[in-house]
């Protein structure tokens, strides 16, 4: 085999190996951000109470669209993307987009004590006996869910996300 | 031609571990191990949790003494399983009860939530207690898009400190596949003082 040859075959085979490591990094980069749920089920609707306690019924919501966060002050990625939903809120509230998070099981001390480090402007709901997440097609935390203006679970991530990632925003704002 | 030889050779073995490959290695700064599958479009990972991290974290969500410690030293990690495929992707789909926990020669499913839920409510633990427990395990059975994920515990109903094999299964565009992570270690239980 010639010199040039193998020299070819060489930066052919140092390319495809580059190729083949870096795979994973990006597919694991590249997932994507919001599930659409092609049937649309109605949401379900629920009457909750904030901190302040004030009354939030999401039929009270309709002609908006709706982000619904289920979490918990004990779950990881829930505690994660608190952040960029506060960041992803003061964005999208100004246009009428909603944002309800709704706390799965605990007491208004322990939200309270947890907002001290994750001060968040958005309403959050006490869902102390379960009995809502229960009637949402729900598993696992985080999961949310983006209710269209008809009411209708349009999108859903489970696990958390960049909430103010612009493409997400995108998708969220498309829905008005 | 032996060095290109041996360069298709090592071309070959990412291929084989996007096929599926463990890990295992120990947390640098707690010393726990932990143990890892990843092959195409999935990610699982294990991460061993002390019995008294587990008894402390469900005493402080209303278990009983007694109660926290049955699940805490019922072989508990700390999981995390994730849908890793590019967007646009095959969805995946799991469901617990088809994973298996082999030891020796015996070969037992895992125990989840609704495995553990009716033992509360026989032992009378609180509601706002038993709301954390189901919320805070791996769920049961879930089917996630790309990018989708959950944290939760596991349990293996397996005595502090027993090695296993544990074979996880899931399915994609109507496949099942599976595979076995070789040699999980239950974490050792520390020493209770007695009253």
């Amino acid at each position: 085999m010639s010199i040039p040859t193998m020299r070819r075959q060489l930066s052919v085979t140092l390319l495809m190996l580059c190729t083949l490591l870096f795979q994973p990094v990006q597919a694991a980069g590249s997932s994507q951000l919001l599930q659409a749920l092609p049937e649309q089920p109605k949401a379900g609707d629920f009457q909750l109470t904030d901190l302040d306690g004030t009354e939030h019924r999401l039929s009270n919501y309709r002609g908006r669209v709706v982000i619904v966060n289920f979490w918990a002050t004990w779950c990881p990625p829930c505690r994660e993307e608190m952040p960029s939903m506060q960041r992803a809120w003061e964005l999208l509230e100004p246009e009428g987009i909603a944002m309800l998070a709704i706390n799965i099981g605990e007491d208004e001390d322990t939200i309270f004590q947890f907002t001290a480090n994750f001060p968040v402007e958005f309403p959050l709901l006490l869902d102390q006996d379960s009995a809502t997440i229960q009637s949402w097609p729900v598993r696992g935390l985080p999961t949310t869910y983006v209710v269209d203006p008809q009411g209708r679970l349009a999108y859903r991530a489970i696990g958390g996300r960049a909430w103010d990632d612009p493409a997400l925003l995108d998708m969220v704002r498309a829905l008005k | 031609m032996h060095v290109i030889t041996l360069l298709i050779g090592t071309l070959f073995i990412p291929t084989a571990s996007a096929a599926g490959s463990a890990t295992t290695g120990s947390d640098p700064e707690t010393g726990l191990a932990f143990w890892r599958y990843e092959a195409e479009g999935i990610l699982f990972e294990l991460n061993q949790r002390l019995p008294d991290q587990t008894r402390a974290f469900f005493q402080a969500r209303g278990f009983d003494a007694d109660a926290a410690s049955q699940f805490a030293t019922s072989c508990v990690f700390q999981s995390r399983l994730l849908n890793t495929a590019a967007a646009g992707g095959a969805s995946l789909h799991f469901n617990l009860n088809e994973w298996k926990i082999i030891s020796g020669n015996t070969s037992i499913s895992m125990a989840t939530t609704d495995d553990w839920m009716p033992r509360w409510e026989k032992q009378s633990i609180g509601q706002a207690a038993r709301i954390a427990f189901k919320w805070s395990l791996l769920p049961t059975e879930q089917t996630y898009a790309p990018g989708d994920y959950n944290w939760g515990m596991t349990s293996y109903d397996q005595p502090p400190g027993t090695r296993s094999n544990l074979t996880l299964v899931w399915h994609r565009e109507g496949r099942r596949e599976s595979a076995t992570i070789r040699n999980i270690e239950c974490p050792a239980d520390s020493p209770q003082e007695t009253p």
